[in-house]
């Protein structure tokens, strides 16, 4: 029946083995903290029990092991123990079982680490600064760096010559050194921009004007950290694709057909930007865990921080919420893609017309 | 056209950018003040206490779930009965003041002034509440209280004609009986409003567990002279008491000096320096190495030389003494002739502390009255490497080297040969990383198999209870408390709680398992030492005590200091505040003005001009 | 042969190959001529004046010792991470493009898991069930096993489109089965393309490789140029204006990556004779 159909079925298709692919995904990062030895509340103890009998820890430790639900608990709540009076562990499988009971709630469950906070709050104050670091340094700097690639390509000699190479070594450098320098140059020497921080530390955030000029004040420096050597990459990726299709038969038929060159460019950014719309979308789907290093050096609390702590601490539910919204991010991002690109590149069109795949 | 692609290329990101700030801007859990900003002149900037998002303000929750200044020992919001003056050793009253200690009970008497935030007065009630808590509830943080007090009475007396009351706290003679540990208690633990848990007690049908969730971050009745203003990741804002009952009562009717106290939550080390040097931090905790660089940007230290900052803890390698060849006192006394102190102390913690004397007891400050530097040279080893050399050529042990010279591996007495050794160490914690590739530089050159052994933070913490480790690198018994240099002793060589390694057995102090009770090398001198030391009053036979104790320390070797670090680093900047406490001006201890008798700083400071 | 004249004529092609094996050189035979050493020669920070040419680190070392010792093992790890990745990058991708259906589907799956997972969750879980700890070749291992992903897909795109080739089709009705084909005609055709990524798998290691040790999640006890970069964060030479603590090896990870690139987009000039300069 749907053979008639073959948008709806592509669709269908690519969007159920992405449903797949995210059950897999979302059991593998259940499962792939709980391989290691350590579990959590060794770590809390081996912090927080020096100087304690041993009767007290070992109170407190079942204390923690019932809290974060790590053993079997009978049906009046208590700890069940075996035959030497140790409690037992609850397997994984039944952590994973209470786990997706609990995702369905809509509860990610409790930080270990943070306790008592939720792993959703974590996540929902953590991800705002996130987006905020990334989402206009790669925009901005995707189209700006496919503005000057694509200028390169089309007007080459002198301006690529130099322009060419300079992006190429820009793109080399490792964008958190660029950040650190950034930040001796222009706020510790010079002092024109402030040095870490999101907002100034004496403003409370508020809808007011001092509040986001404060904001975009001390975003300049992240920003350009970021923004320069992805532009830098971009350019490179779109002059190469600009000058292929500039080569290409249909682009000379143009020419001499005697299009306009305004034409001629919209033909050759539609085509050459294609993969460089793979790129982009790409990039917005891994953004949410990127940017962990520009966050350290400029103090932003998004989320790459708090799963680098998670991850060192085994804070069982931080890794998972954590991996979660990554997961979701990146294979939404994936999806769209493939169905832009289904939409867009004329040659897949084609060949689900004609019935293939 | 171009001209629109362009002009849209330039405004899609910024309307992008607007976007995005109104994200940040949108928080839940935020107290709003009404005050648009904190005025630079009235605010104070302390930060080095608080690294992560602040999760919880509740006093009930454990110590190091709480944000600061709730959680450790900060007396800001909640206070203690008494404080420990870490200069002159001193207890000085807070809530409460010390009328008497003796081996059987230590007696406070409750300050009649001291009042809650809601009016009404803090009472022995509150104090029985937050020091008995264990008594009903297994999961309470505060419950180690009950293993050493087993009561406490409640007397009215008349004091020049106000009626206070009377706190004696009974030793436990049949448990721990040590009226040491009870002293830091009574500066640790802080008083919490009972009227206000009690009735959210029984709110919770009786379930502690569901109450320690509790945030408790609205308006939350306190007795210190600040309060909570408001909190997010970045920062935490505590908000003058104009109606503090200390003001009166302790300071002479004067108010701390700023109106806020900000605490900015940094992700990276270099920017408490940074911070410091542009005058946005006032006084910082952190370690921040070549302190006198920044001098000229106005960032000041206690001591305006050497070391800078006054001792006040000892990180060192704890020996696993049930492996070999560290079961063997001469193989542990050759290795600790052959770390080089002053490398450590110049490379990894920039000069930042006093020659290092062998011994656990500090040569400087109040321990120093029981160091003696005699017995210190004659039973102690400093870096000498040829003594280290021929300690163990003398016990026995080889070293085999490779043909390019470096060390290959150690063979034993019998000819057997040593697996490596390795130090463990968390990651990621500079200093200390300084200091064990220092101490295996100069372990190797003397021929000891020894590296490295950095772990992630989730390996290091476990290893240390359960004494999975060859050498542990620690600071134990790090905070300043009166039970110093006891506590430190305990820390190391108790073999109170003995358990061997394996299983689950887990030890909280003494994590090398030095002297165990069921080897024949065993020496009862040290535990009984340990135990009878909190009951001594007597100076001269403390000092006897510690001396015999130290001796054994040194001549046992069980663990190996290598540095004299303070307890507190502190930092300042005068740029914005001054009078801050230093060596010249010494009318407070050396510490940021959040904790034991340093809090009364804040009523000292005063603006720059 | 005549791709390599093509290439020797191009001026990236050349500057970038001297520069790469330039440094590759210096890496493997600088210990020969100079004396490393990794014990205290000074003062702390030390600066170059001072009879050492890149002057002293946090713990009186010299820094000329450090940054061959790091050449060597950041290079290491990009080859280590290269190989690995370009091997399993194209592998899947070779047989996911060429044939398609169910195949692709899941092959695409594989390759989509590996992206959602994040690199230092499988780095930290694997590094703390091993004794040794972290390694530089567990590092390059891992680096290697995650960042393949985009390789397969650039591999896949290009067997993909050969599927319907001519002499593919030619060599399918011989008979061939599916490997034979691989190997004889689809792999030569793509053996250049191959290259390049492999070329951009060893740039993309060794930057990786920086900054996994800037998150501190590096190889414990060996120097690389990103541990080099971090002691300097983490011991404030920033802050005091301590320039060779990370411009040194700032600049050796730029001028490698940035030689592979100059290699990397000579050989797509060659390759597609329409990037060439007219």
């Amino acid at each position: 029946m749907l053979k008639q159909y073959p948008t709806a079925r592509f669709i269908l298709q690519r969007g159920g083995w992405y449903f797949l692919t995210f059950l897999v995904a979302v059991t593998i990062n259940f499962f792939l903290p709980r391989l290691g030895d350590n579990n959590p509340v060794d770590i809390i103890m081996g912090k927080a029990g020096s100087g304690l009998s041993t009767e007290a820890a070992k109170e407190k430790e079942e204390a923690y092991l019932k809290e974060f639900k790590l053993v079997k608990l009978n049906d009046a709540g208590e700890i069940v123990r075996d035959d030497v009076g140790k409690p037992v562990r609850a397997s994984s499988f039944e952590q994973f079982v209470n786990y997706v009971k609990m995702s369905f709630s809509g509860d990610l469950g409790t930080s270990f680490q943070k306790y008592p906070k939720k792993v959703l709050d974590v996540i929902l104050e953590a991800v705002p600064w996130t987006i905020a670091l990334q989402l206009p340094t790669i925009a901005f700097g995707w189209i700006v760096g496919n503005l000057l690639g694509a200028l390169a390509a089309y007007r080459r000699g002198l301006f690529d010559r130099f322009f060419f190479p300079g992006a190429l070594f820009l793109s080399a450098i490792p964008f958190f050194v660029f950040g650190m320098l950034l930040v001796y140059v222009f706020a510790v020497i010079l002092g024109w921009f402030p040095a870490m921080g999101g907002y100034a530390s004496d403003i409370i955030p508020s809808f007011s004007f001092s509040f986001f000029g404060s904001v975009a004040y001390h975003y300049v420096l992240p920003f350009f950290s970021i923004f320069l050597i992805l532009a830098g990459g971009q350019a490179i990726g779109m002059r190469s694709m600009g000058i292929y299709e500039l080569g290409t038969d249909y682009i000379k038929y143009a020419k001499w057909l005697g299009l306009k060159e305004g034409r001629i460019l919209m033909y050759l950014f539609r085509n050459a930007m294609l993969p460089q719309l793979t790129g982009l979308a790409l990039s917005l789907g891994t953004m949410i865990g990127g940017a962990l290093i520009t966050e350290m050096i400029f103090s932003y609390p998004g989320l790459g921080m708090a799963m680098l702590t998670a991850i060192q601490n085994n804070d069982y539910p931080m890794i998972q919420g954590v991996t979660l919204i990554i997961t979701v991010c990146v294979l939404i991002a994936n999806f769209t893609v493939d169905i832009l690109i289904g939409f867009l590149d004329p040659r897949v069109k084609a060949g689900l017309q004609m019935g293939g795949n | 056209m171009r001209d629109a692609k362009l002009s849209a290329a330039v405004g899609l990101p910024l309307a992008l950018v607007a976007v995005t700030s109104l994200f940040v801007g949108c928080k839940k859990d935020q107290q709003t003040s009404d005050t648009n900003g904190f005025p630079r002149s009235q605010t104070l900037y302390l930060a080095g206490s608080q690294w992560g998002d602040p999760s919880t303000f509740n006093p009930l929750a454990e110590s190091w779930q709480a944000a600061w200044p709730v959680g450790d020992r900060f007396n800001l919001m909640y206070e203690p009965l008494l404080a420990y003056n870490s200069l002159d050793g001193k207890v000085e009253p807070i809530l409460g003041s010390l009328v008497s200690k003796n081996n059987d009970s230590l007696v406070v008497d409750i300050n009649p002034a001291a009042k809650w935030s809601d009016g009404k007065p803090v009472t022995s009630d509150d104090v029985k509440f937050i020091f008995e808590l264990g008594r009903k509830y297994k999961s309470a943080a505060t419950g180690f209280a009950i293993e050493f007090i087993s009561g406490i009475n409640v007397d009215t007396v008349d004091n020049a004609g106000a009626k206070t009351e009377r706190l004696s706290f009974l030793v436990d003679k049949k448990g721990r009986n040590n009226p040491l540990v009870i002293l830091d208690l009574l500066q640790a633990i802080r008083i919490v409003p009972s009227h206000v848990f009690k009735d959210l007690l029984a709110k919770s049908g009786d379930n502690l567990d569901s109450v320690k969730k509790l945030k408790v971050d609205q308006n939350p009745v306190v007795s210190g002279p600040y309060t909570l203003n408001t909190y997010s990741n970045e920062k935490i804002v505590l908000e003058r008491r104009d109606d503090y009952w200390g003001n009166a009562a302790l300071h002479e009717g004067k108010l701390p000096a700023p109106k806020f106290i900000i605490h900015p939550i940094y992700k990276s080390n270099d920017h408490f320096a940074i911070a410091l040097q542009k005058g946005d931090l006032d006084a910082s905790q952190t370690f921040i190495p070549r302190i006198w660089m920044k001098k000229k940007d106005n960032v000041s230290t206690w001591m305006e030389k050497a070391p800078y900052f006054v001792p006040g803890a000892l990180p060192m390698f704890i020996i696993n003494c049930t492996r070999a060849p560290l079961n063997d006192k001469a193989f542990r006394r050759a290795m600790a002739a052959a770390i080089n102190y002053g490398d450590i102390k110049e490379l990894a913690v920039s000069g930042y502390s006093p020659d290092i004397q062998p011994g656990l007891i500090m040569p400087s400050g109040i321990e120093s009255k029981y160091f003696n530097a005699d017995e210190a040279k004659k039973n102690g080893v400093g870096y000498n490497l040829e003594a280290a050399k021929k300690m163990l050529a003398d016990a026995g042990y080889k070293s085999v080297y490779k043909a390019d010279g470096t060390l290959d591996y150690m063979t034993d007495k019998a000819g057997k040969k040593l697996p490596t050794l390795f130090i463990k160490s968390p990651a990621g914690w500079s200093d200390w990383e300084a200091m064990v590739t220092i101490a295996v530089k100069g372990l190797r050159t003397a021929g000891i198999d020894v590296r490295e052994g950095f772990v992630d933070a989730g390996l290091y913490w476990p290893a240390k209870p359960s004494g999975d480790f060859d050498v542990l690198m620690d600071k134990p018994a790090a905070s300043i408390t009166p039970s110093l240099p006891w506590s430190r002793f305990e820390a190391v060589m108790s073999s109170r709680n003995w358990a061997p390694v394996g299983g689950d057995n887990k030890m909280n102090e003494n994590q090398g398992r030095y002297n165990s009770p069921k080897a024949k090398e065993y020496n009862p001198k040290v535990d009984s030492l340990l135990k009878a030391i909190p009951l001594t009053n007597d100076e001269a036979a403390l000092k006897a005590a510690y001396g015999e104790l130290n001796n054994i320390f040194m001549q046992d070797q069980p663990a190996i200091p290598l540095v004299n670090l303070p307890e507190q680093f502190y930092e300042f900047s005068t740029t914005v505040w001054t009078n801050w406490p230093s060596e010249k001006n010494a009318y407070a201890p050396a510490q940021l003005p959040w904790v034991s008798a340093g809090t009364k700083t804040l009523w000292q400071l005063k603006l720059a001009d | 042969m005549k791709l390599l004249r093509n290439l020797l004529k191009s001026p990236m092609f050349v500057i970038g190959m001297s520069l790469f094996f330039g440094t590759l050189l210096f890496a493997l035979l600088a210990p020969l001529f100079y004396n490393v050493t990794l014990d205290r020669v000074g003062e702390q920070y030390m600066s170059s004046g001072s009879g050492y040419i890149l002057g002293t680190d946090h713990l009186g070392r010299d820094y000329v010792s450090l940054l061959i010792k790091g050449l060597r093992s950041s290079l290491y790890v990009g080859f280590v991470a290269g190989i690995i990745a370009t091997t399993v990058g194209t592998l899947i991708g070779i047989y996911g493009g060429f044939k398609g259906g169910l195949i692709d589907d899941m092959l695409n799956m594989v390759t989509n898991l590996f992206i959602v997972i994040p690199q230092f969750v499988v780095l930290v879980l694997i590094s703390s069930s091993m004794q040794e700890g972290r390694s530089l070749t567990l590092i390059g291992l891992i680096i290697g096993c995650t960042g393949w992903t985009w390789s397969a897909r650039s591999v896949r795109a290009q067997a993909s489109a050969l599927r319907s080739r001519d002499h593919i089709a030619l060599a399918r009705m011989n008979g061939d089965n599916t490997l034979a084909v691989l190997i004889k005609h689809v792999l030569p055709y793509l053996l250049s393309y191959v290259f390049m990524i492999f070329i951009m798998q060893i740039a993309s290691g060794i930057l990786s490789e920086s900054a996994i040790s800037m998150i501190g999640l590096g190889p414990l006890d060996t120097q690389s140029l990103g541990i080099i970069l971090n002691d300097a964060k983490a011991n404030g030479a920033l802050g005091d204006g301590v320039w060779w603590a990370f411009i040194p090896s700032t600049l050796l990870i730029t001028v490698i990556v940035f030689a592979l690139y100059l290699i990397n987009t000579s050989m797509e000039g060659v390759f597609n004779p329409r990037l060439r300069r007219e």
